[in-house]
């Protein structure tokens, strides 16, 4: 398992010996010492299987895999890093698109959110803008994820959480997601509150949001 | 009364219990309880009809909404730096780009500024908060509070400014000469000139937009 050590908030860093691989969002790389290698990686360390459905699902932001002896550097658009240990008990959901590094020793797939799953879950990420197909981390290891601006935790226990699809990066934990449409005539004319599309989340756990409903590119 | 709360710099949490609060149109990042989101109509911000023509003429429009409900709202806008400012029966003068949400006692209204802000990228027009209750406006980076005393004016530039509140009279500072018209100029061609006794609220950068002299 390769360790990370964040160095502000918009940098960290990674030690990977032999043996141990990183993947990466492509082109995050800041800087390294030591020898590494970067490979192109279509699959993202899912299956054939997951890497169809990785394409279906829109969720293709281009990974790579850093490997070899060597201490790396990432960071992406100068946006605010935050590092979520898995400790194999529960799984993370997070947007691949606020995904930067997640340790080889994770199992990765993809998942779609809404319920239902099929053409109308794709319907509804065109909607919200979201994709709303998203990678599913598991295992022991530690995985990166981005954000704009710093990232909030609200635990998941209880009530409901209802989140922006626009703000949402990741969750951890057994928790039940629904997209909630409240669109009324108000939206179909312009003039909606902008808060049509809502994440309702229940069960246990932790949602990590983004205090910005900015896209990461 | 709402309960508004800051979770670090840039996110603000707000308890209701039956109550509402106004808050930027989409600034909703989550919310837990619950809680309905309704854009308020055009002559919601106050004046009536009148009040909408004002707004719409202006261009500070505002585009709130109303948060009713019981649970907690998450707003954020941006990744901007929010602050909190109470008001107990004065007026705050705020840029309405500046606005993020408001609690129930206070009332918003257009006051023109005449020609100066057409040039300076500030807008035709301000928005006066008056009331009792909290306000929560958005800065990008760490607001900077400037104390205005009789005698000590204080100049600031239109791009960086965000609010006032006191007993200020404010005039527009040209300083334009054949540098500017050349464009050599220093950057720093108009400022607002704030005088009496009050407080000026900056941010520590330059919205764009105006002319750029």
């Amino acid at each position: 398992m390769a360790t990370l050590e964040k160095l502000n908030s918009k940098m960290v860093a990674a030690q990977i010996n032999h043996g141990e691989q990183v993947f990466a969002r492509k082109g995050a790389m800041l800087s390294y010492t030591g020898e590494v290698n970067f490979i192109p990686s279509t699959t993202g360390g899912a299956s054939i299987g997951g890497f169809v459905g990785r394409i279906v699902a829109g969720e293709n932001v281009p990974l790579m895999i850093a490997q070899g002896q060597g201490n790396v550097l990432f960071g992406h658009g100068g946006y605010q890093v935050k590092i979520i240990q898995l400790d194999g008990a529960n799984s993370l959901t997070v947007e691949a698109d606020k995904l930067l590094i997640y340790d080889g020793s994770l199992t990765a797939g993809t998942q779609f959110l809404a319920q239902g799953g099929g053409v109308r879950a794709l319907a509804q990420g065109q909607m919200t803008g979201q994709g709303l197909c998203t990678t599913v981390l598991s295992g022991v290891g530690n995985a990166v994820v981005m954000s704009h601006g710093p990232v909030f935790e609200i635990p998941i226990g209880g009530g409901e959480v209802a989140v922006d699809p626009q703000a949402y990066i990741g969750h951890v934990g057994a928790v039940d997601v629904k997209l909630d449409m409240n669109v009324s005539w108000r939206d179909a004319v312009g003039k909606g509150s902008g808060e049509a599309f809502q994440l309702k989340m229940t069960g246990n756990g932790t949602v990590y949001v983004q205090a910005s409903e900015r896209k990461i590119k | 009364m709402p309960t508004f709360r800051l979770n670090g710099t840039r996110l603000l949490e707000v308890d209701i219990a039956g109550e509402s609060f106004r808050a930027l149109n989409g600034s909703m990042v989550a919310y837990t309880g619950q809680v309905q989101f309704k854009k308020q109509g055009a002559t919601a911000g106050g004046g009536g009809l009148f009040g909408a023509a004002k707004r719409k003429l202006s261009g500070e429009s505002v585009s709130l909404m109303d948060c009713t409900g019981q649970g907690t709202v998450y707003i954020a806008n941006e990744a901007q730096e929010i602050n909190l400012i109470e008001l107990a029966g004065e007026t705050l003068f705020v840029e309405a780009s500046n606005l993020v949400a408001l609690s129930s006692g206070v009332q918003t209204e257009v006051k023109f500024n005449g020609l100066r802000g057409m040039t300076t990228g500030q807008g035709l027009a301000t928005t006066a908060a008056s009331g009792n209750g909290t306000l929560a406006i958005t800065t990008d980076g760490p607001a900077i509070v400037l104390e205005v005393a009789p005698g000590q004016p204080l100049c600031v530039d239109p791009q960086a400014y965000v609010a006032h509140k006191g007993q200020l009279q404010q005039d527009f500072i040209q300083d334009v000469n054949w540098r500017t018209a050349i464009g050599q100029g220093s950057g720093e061609s108009f400022q607002l000139r704030f005088q009496g006794q009050g407080i000026v609220y900056i941010q520590p950068a330059e919205r764009q937009g105006g002319i750029d002299l």
